[in-house]
């Protein structure tokens, strides 16, 4: 298999609003998430100036997903609700959303069935912001689409092989890469200064245990990733189900009837899902 | 309910409020099963639109649902947890497509 330079591979992954196939508008996003000192009345301002998508954000927060009892219906609003952090991951997620169709179809259903099932799982653990989670959720394959962008013809390959090899995308990754979609989320989540427990959600959502800041928060994502591929909703990139970690599963400690009760309510959630995005 | 794209509709589906055309009349009820016939019907007088039952949605049958389960959880045998994973998914599975009947 062709050596992949993994400084090379970050420096890229690191400069993707540069690629030339990146449609200019999340350029423009990419580049505003990129400056250190976002303020929420930035951030405001620069949805609210966009009215596609402060109708995309809008969407999000108000759908089922999100499960917010009343209407948000202005960015001002939103942002004061959820916090800087939340609406900057949000940003990201709507506007990723035409990429991780084009990376990799049915990636963007199991993203949003991850963000409603992590959701679920915070608010039954009865975690402070339950949002957090879910933006985590939304965002913890976001390597699979940086890969996809930035090396687009060894990442085809690749997912290609996984299923002759009988491998999971995770494993074919490290092969071929001498990395996962984990770590390369995370370098661009540190470059973009999202909260340290959000890059670690991501770089370790098939690693849990190495999680140490946010353990549990790491442990909802594991198994929501897991349960959701199991379910069959959406596609993550191989047809095998990757082992569920042991402590992640303790930490939880759901029960079968918690599972079930979180998975049909994930059903609910996701009824309108077809109308997320657009 | 949700609503989807005429292009994307398939025999077998069923609506789950009434079409009407530009008109506002209505050409197909609630709760109508949808066929090949019908479906070109819609496209050809320009419909974009209808709303189906939600259950629908999942095109494939029970059956092959399950089937897919297994597969996935292939690689995976002999290890307790996964097991019970597997189990609690299949049991999701069927109460979701009992209920929805």
């Amino acid at each position: 298999m062709t050596g992949i330079d993994k400084q090379k591979l970050r420096f890229k992954v690191e400069n993707t609003h540069n690629l030339p196939t990146i449609p200019a508008t999340l350029k423009n996003i990419l580049n505003f998430l990129e400056n250190p000192s976002i303020s929420m009345n930035k951030i405001s301002d620069f949805i609210s100036k966009d009215p596609v998508l402060t109708m995309k954000v809008l969407k999000m927060i108000n759908s089922p997903v999100y499960g917010f009892p009343g209407r948000i219906s202005s960015v001002n609003q939103a942002v004061l609700l959820l916090g800087l952090n939340v609406i900057k991951g949000m940003l990201l997620g709507v506007s990723v959303f035409e990429l991780m169709q084009k990376a990799m179809v049915g990636l963007w259903e199991h993203s949003l069935g991850c963000a409603a099932l992590s959701n679920l799982m915070a608010k039954k653990k009865g975690l402070k912001s339950p949002e957090d989670i879910t933006i985590a959720g939304l965002l913890h394959d976001i390597g699979k689409v940086l890969l996809a962008v930035n090396i687009p013809e060894v990442y085809e390959r690749l997912i290609a092989v996984t299923e002759k090899h009988g491998l999971t995308i995770l494993e074919e990754e490290k092969m071929v890469l001498g990395t996962n979609h984990g770590e390369v989320g995370s370098w661009i989540a540190n470059k973009w200064n999202f909260p340290k427990h959000l890059v670690e959600i991501i770089q370790y959502h098939h690693e849990p245990n190495r999680a140490r800041a946010a353990r549990v928060e790491c442990a909802i994502v594991h198994i929501s990733d897991i349960l959701v591929r199991a379910r069959g909703f959406g596609f993550a990139g191989d047809n095998f189900i990757p082992e569920v970690n042991q402590e992640a599963w303790d930490i939880l400690g759901f029960n079968d009837e918690d599972i079930k009760e979180l998975l049909l309510s994930m059903e609910d959630s996701l009824e309108d899902y077809e109308d997320l995005g657009e | 309910m949700p609503r989807i794209n005429v292009d994307e509709v398939k025999p077998g589906m069923t609506t789950s409020k009434p079409v009407s055309n530009e008109n506002g009349i209505i050409i197909i009820k609630e709760n109508t099963e949808l066929t090949d016939s019908i479906i070109d019907r819609l496209k050809k007088m320009g419909i974009e639109y209808i709303f189906v039952k939600a259950e629908k949605r999942f095109s494939k049958s029970k059956e092959d649902m399950l089937n897919e389960v297994e597969k996935r959880f292939n690689r995976m045998s002999n290890k307790p947890i996964m097991d019970k994973i597997k189990r609690i998914v299949r049991e999701h599975i069927e109460e979701l497509y009992d209920r929805n009947r």
